[in-house]
C-alpha cells in the first residue's frame, strides 16, 4: 500500500509538474507578447535529454546528480498531496526540509565536481541564497507548527478545518510566500543561476542525460516547495483541490517573477533578513500574545 | 576487572613506558598508546553503573572519590572511542609527525588517565584535580605542531585557567559554606540555599570551567587558534573529545545541580540562569558560524564549527526538558564523532599535501578517494542531513525550543545550521573538488592503518543515523536518573509533543530515491567521459588550469556584510597588550640591575609586613 502510494506521488509530481512548468512557461510568453511553446514542451524537453549522448566529468559528477535525484524523490515521497499521504503521522516538516537539503548537496557536489568556476560561483551564490530564505520560512512556519502544537504537514493541513492558516496568520503566510519565490529560484531571486552573468551556472557543464536528471530534479523539487506552502497554509484539501491550489500559487509566482528584475546576491540576503524576518518574527510574536484571527 | 583507580594508574605509569617505548620504535610505541586506550574502552563499556572507590582525602573529613554514574559513562564511552579510534590512526601517522613522538605519546596517555577521572568524579574536587591533569597533557601537545603553535599553547591554558579557577573558586565557597563536596550532596544543600545571590554565583562559576573548556563566548577565541596549530591528529582529540569535557561540566553545573528546581521558572519552565547561558550559545553559534564561512584554513574553519556546535549543545542542554537534554547529549555524541571525522580527513590531507590552506589545494577527490568519503559523511552529520545521526540532535534541538517558544533561538539555531552547509562545502569543493593542482599530480590516498578508523567512524555515524536506540537508551537512563522525563521512542521511532519520525523509514525512502535515479542514470546511454580540463569557458583560451579553480573568496559577497564585525580576539589583544605594557612599567620601577636595588625593595616589604602584621 505505502509502495502505491509513493509511486502515486511521484508520478503526480512527474506528470503534473511538467505539464504546469510548461503551462507557466506559456504564461511568461503571453506576458511578454509572445506565443509561447505549446503545454507539452517540458516532456519533450526531458525526453530529449534524456536521449542524447553527453559528457561526464567523472565519477563525482555522476554521484553527485545521483544523489540531488535520489535526495528529492525520497523527499517528495513525505510531502502529503491533499489526502495522499504516503506515510502518515511520520511527514514531519523538519524531516522534510532537512531531507531536501540533501538533494542541494548532492546537487552542488556534483555541479562543482565539474570543475567549471561558473558552476562553484553558482553554488555558492545558491548557498548564500539559503541561508537568506530559510530562515524567515522557518520562523513563520514554526510560528504555525507552535499554534497547532505539531510539526507534522498532514496534521498541520487538517488543523485548518474552520479557516486557512493564510487567513488566520496573514503575515507568516506573506513571508512563506516571499520566501517560496526564494526557494523556486523566480525573479527577483534567480541570482545562483543569472545566465548572462555566469552561464547558467551549476548547469553550465551539463547535457544530455545529466541536464535531463536535473530537469526532473527540479520539477519534483517544484513539487515539494510549493506543496509544503499548500499544505501548510491553504486550508484542508483532498487531491484535486490540493492540484488546483497547487496551480494557483505556481501561477501566481510565474506572474510576479515574470515582471521583476534580479537582485544581486548581497541585497538577496540583506532583504530576506530585514523584511522578511522582522515580519516573520512580528508573527511570532502575535502567536505567543494570541492574537490569531 | 581492575579498579578505576588502577586504571588510571595503569595510564599514568603506561605514559613512561609509551614514552621509552616510543623512543626505540615510534610504531611500537603508538600500537601500545593504541591498545591501552582500546583496553579503557572495553573496560569503560563493560563497568557497572554506581562502582564506587574511594580516592584519597586533601580536605578533612571530605572523602574524595570516584563513582560510575550513567552521565559520566555516556561521555566517557564517547570520548574513548574517539580517543582510541585516533590512537589507531596516530600508529602510521607517527612516522612524519610531530616534532616529538615520544612525547607525544607519553602526554597522550596523562590526558587519557585525566579525562577518565574526569567522567568518573564524584565530587568537585577530585573533577578539579583530574581536570588540570587532562588540561596538563593536553596543553604540552599543542606546541608541536606548527611554527606557531607554542603561543597557541599559552592561550589554551590560560582560557582553561581563567574557566578552572573560577571553577575551583566556587569549589572553595562551596566547602566553606558547607562542608561537603559531593555531587548529591552539595546539590540537596543548594536545594535548601535560601540565598538566591549564593547560587547564581555557583552555578556560574561551575558553568563557567564548561564554558571556557567547550569553547562558548565570550571565551571562545582559544579554539581557532589552539585547533589550527595543534598537530594533526591531535585536533580530532581536541575537538571531538576533550570540548566534550566542557559539555559535561556543563552538563552537571544544569541538571546535576536541578537548575529548574534551584530557581524559579522565568519563560515557559526554564529559569532565568538557563536563559543567560542559552543565550550566550545563540552568541557563539552566530559567531562560530560567520567566522567559519570566513576561514581559508580548513583546521580553523572548522574549529569555528566547534565553536558553533558547542553553543548548539548548551542551548539543547540549557531547555533541560526531556527532549531538549537528550538533543543536547545528543549532540555530543555526534559533535565527538563528525569532529574526529572531519579532522582525521584534513589530517590525512596535510598528511600527503602538508598544507591546510584550502585555496592552495583542489581536486584531491582524484587521489584520495576515501578520504574525500569520510569527509563528505563528516559533513553530512556535522550539517545535520539525514540519514546521518547527525541529524536527530539537531531535530530534539528545533523541537525542544519550538514547544518552549523560543523563536529568536529558534532562528538563530537555523541560521547556525544553514550556515553549517556554506562552510563545510567550501573545503568540499576547495580543496577536494575542482582541478587537481600540477603539484599534487604525486600525492597517494593514505595507506589501509590511517583510512580504517576514518570508515569506522563513517560506519558509526550512519548506522546510528538508522538505528538510534543505543545512544538514546544510554541518554534515557541519564535522563531518569537525573529526574527529567526520559524521552519517548520505539525501535526507530523517536516521538515528541509535535509527532514523531521514523529514522529506518527516512532511511529506506533515501535508499529507494537513489536506487530509482541510478536506474534512469543507466538506462539512459552512457556519457563520455571528459578530463576537468575541458570545459566551457565562454570562448577564453586557458593555459593555466591551477587558476581556474575556484577556491579563494568563495563567499566574498556575503562576507563583505560583514566585513567590519567587532571582534573579542581583539579585545582580548588589547588586554594582553594593556597588561604587557603595565608589566614594562612595573620592571622599570623595580627592575633594577644593582643588588641594592633589591635590598631596598625587599627592607620595604618586610616593614610592610611587621607593619600590617600578617
Amino acid at each position: 500500500m505505502t509502495i502505491l502510494k509513493v509511486a502515486a506521488v511521484l508520478l503526480t509530481g512527474f506528470f503534473f509538474g511538467l505539464t504546469l512548468e510548461g503551462i507557466s512557461r506559456k504564461v511568461m510568453a503571453r506576458i511578454q507578447r509572445r506565443y509561447g511553446p505549446p503545454w507539452y514542451q517540458n516532456f519533450l524537453d526531458v525526453f530529449k535529454a534524456l536521449s542524447k549522448i553527453g559528457i561526464s566529468h567523472g565519477w563525482i559528477f555522476d554521484f553527485g546528480i545521483l544523489m540531488a535525484l535520489g535526495g528529492v524523490i525520497a523527499t517528495l515521497a513525505f510531502v502529503p498531496l491533499g489526502n495522499l499521504v504516503a506515510f502518515p503521522g511520520l511527514d514531519n516538516l523538519f524531516i522534510i526540509v532537512y531531507l531536501f537539503a540533501v538533494g542541494a548537496l548532492g546537487m552542488a557536489m556534483g555541479m562543482v565536481g565539474s570543475g567549471n568556476p561558473n558552476a562553484s560561483i553558482g553554488v555558492a551564490r545558491a548557498l548564500t541564497q539559503m541561508l537568506g530564505y530559510e530562515i524567515p520560512y522557518m520562523i513563520s512556519v514554526a510560528a504555525v507548527m507552535y499554534y497547532y502544537k505539531t510539526a507534522s504537514v498532514s496534521t498541520l493541513m487538517l488543523s485548518q478545518q474552520d479557516k486557512w492558516t493564510l487567513f488566520k496568520m496573514p503575515i507568516g503566510g506573506i513571508v512563506a510566500f516571499i520566501s517560496l519565490l526564494g526557494m523556486l529560484g523566480k525573479k527577483p531571486f534567480d541570482t545562483p543561476i543569472a545566465p548572462a552573468e555566469i552561464a547558467s551556472g551549476p548547469m553550465v557543464e551539463l547535457s544530455a542525460k545529466y541536464m535531463g536528471l536535473l530537469m526532473l530534479m527540479h520539477t519534483f523539487s517544484i513539487f515539494v516547495e510549493v506543496g509544503l506552502f499548500v499544505d501548510i497554509f491553504l486550508g484542508v484539501s483532498n487531491y484535486w483541490t490540493f492540484l488546483l491550489k497547487f496551480t494557483v500559487v505556481w501561477i501566481f509566482a510565474t506572474l510576479i517573477s515574470s515582471v521583476l528584475p534580479r537582485f544581486r546576491i548581497e541585497q538577496v540576503v540583506k532583504f530576506y533578513w530585514k523584511v522578511p524576518l522582522s515580519l516573520a518574527f512580528i508573527q511570532a510574536l502575535f502567536v505567543l500574545i494570541g492574537w490569531v484571527f | 576487572m581492575i579498579s578505576i583507580t588502577n586504571l588510571i594508574l595503569v595510564f599514568l605509569f603506561g605514559s613512561l613506558i609509551s614514552y621509552l617505548l616510543t623512543k626505540a620504535n615510534k610504531v611500537l610505541g603508538s600500537i601500545f598508546n593504541f591498545l591501552l586506550s582500546f583496553y579503557a574502552l572495553y573496560y569503560v563499556w563493560n563497568i557497572e553503573v554506581g562502582h564506587y572507590e574511594k580516592l584519597f582525602n586533601i580536605f578533612p573529613n571530605i572523602e574524595n572519590s570516584l563513582k560510575v554514574t550513567y552521565l559520566g559513562k555516556f561521555f566517557a564511552i564517547i570520548s574513548l572511542i574517539v580517543i582510541s579510534l585516533v590512537s589507531f590512526f596516530i600508529i602510521e601517522w607517527i612516522r612524519k609527525k610531530p616534532s616529538r613522538p615520544a612525547a607525544f605519546n607519553a602526554f597522550i596517555l596523562i590526558m587519557i588517565a585525566g579525562v577518565i577521572g574526569v567522567f568518573f568524579s564524584n565530587d568537585l574536587l577530585t573533577l578539579y584535580v583530574f581536570w588540570e591533569i587532562a588540561v596538563l597533557g593536553s596543553f604540552l601537545i599543542v606546541p608541536m605542531g606548527k611554527e606557531e603553535s607554542k603561543k597557541a599553547a599559552v592561550i589554551y591554558a590560560v582560557t582553561s585557567a581563567i574557566g578552572s579557577y573560577m571553577y575551583l573558586f566556587a569549589t572553595f565557597s562551596i566547602y566553606s559554606k558547607y562542608g561537603v563536596l559531593s555531587f548529591d550532596k552539595v546539590s540537596s544543600y543548594l536545594l535548601n540555599e535560601p540565598s538566591n545571590l549564593f547560587k547564581w554565583f555557583v552555578i556560574l562559576f561551575i558553568a563557567s570551567a564548561g564554558i571556557a573548556k567547550s569553547g562558548i563566548f565570550p571565551l571562545h577565541t582559544w579554539l581557532r587558534i589552539t585547533h589550527g596549530n595543534a598537530p594533526d591528529a591531535f585536533s580530532a582529540i581536541l575537538s571531538g573529545q576533550l570540548v566534550k569535557m566542557g559539555s559535561y561540566v556543563l552538563a552537571i553545573s544544569l541538571s546535576v545541580f536541578p537548575s529548574t528546581m534551584l530557581f524559579n521558572a522565568f519563560y515557559h519552565g526554564v529559569p532565568l540562569i538557563n536563559y543567560l547561558l542559552i543565550w550566550l550559545g545563540n552568541i557563539s553559534i552566530i559567531i562560530g558560524t560567520f567566522m567559519a564561512i570566513r576561514q581559508n584554513d580548513m583546521k580553523q574553519l572548522i574549529a569555528y564549527s566547534s565553536i558553533a556546535n558547542g553553543g548548539y549543545i548548551l542551548v539543547g542542554l540549557g531547555v533541560m526538558n526531556s527532549i531538549g537534554y537528550a538533543g543536547g547529549l545528543f549532540h555530543v555524541f555526534n559533535h565527538a564523532i563528525a569532529a574526529a571525522m572531519i579532522f582525521l580527513s584534513f589530517a590525512a590531507v596535510v598528511y600527503r599535501t602538508g598544507t591546510t590552506k584550502i585555496d592552495e589545494m583542489g581536486g584531491l577527490i582524484w587521489r584520495m578517494p576515501w578520504t574525500f568519503v569520510t569527509y563528505l559523511v563528516g559533513i553530512i552529520s556535522l550539517a545535520g542531513i539525514p540519514p546521518t545521526s547527525g541529524f536527530i540532535s539537531k531535530w530534539m534541538i528545533f523541537n525542544a525550543l519550538l514547544t518552549k517558544g523560543m523563536f529568536i533561538t529558534l532562528a538563530i539555531t537555523f541560521i547556525g545550521s544553514v550556515g553549517s552547509f556554506l562552510y563545510v562545502f567550501r573545503p568540499l569543493a576547495g580543496v577536494f573538488l575542482g582541478q587537481l593542482k600540477k603539484k599534487h599530480y604525486e600525492v597517494k590516498e593514505v595507506s589501509p592503518i590511517m583510512l580504517i578508523p576514518m570508515l569506522i567512524l563513517v560506519t558509526l555515524t550512519v548506522f546510528i543515523g538508522i538505528y538510534p536506540k543505543p545512544v538514546l537508551d544510554l541518554i534515557a537512563s541519564i535522563e531518569r536518573n537525573i529526574g527529567i522525563k526520559p524521552i519517548e521512542y520505539s525501535g526507530t521511532i523517536i516521538k515528541t509533543s509535535l509527532g514523531q519520525w521514523n529514522t529506518l523509514t527516512v532511511f529506506t525512502m533515501f535508499a529507494t530515491g537513489f536506487i530509482i535515479a541510478l536506474i534512469l542514470h543507466l538506462i539512459f546511454p552512457k556519457g563520455k567521459k571528459v578530463e576537468l580540463t575541458d570545459q566551457y569557458t565562454g570562448g577564453d583560451y586557458l593555459y593555466n588550469y591551477d587558476l581556474y579553480h575556484y577556491a579563494t573568496g568563495f563567499y566574498k559577497f556575503i562576507e563583505r556584510l560583514y566585513d567590519k564585525h567587532p571582534s573579542f580576539e581583539k579585545l582580548y589583544n588589547m588586554l594582553a597588550s594593556f597588561f604587557k605594557s603595565m608589566g614594562e612599567i612595573v620592571n622599570g620601577i623595580i627592575y633594577k640591575v644593582s643588588p641594592s636595588g633589591y635590598v631596598f625593595w625587599i627592607s620595604i616589604v618586610i616593614l610592610i609586613l611587621f607593619w600590617v602584621r600578617w
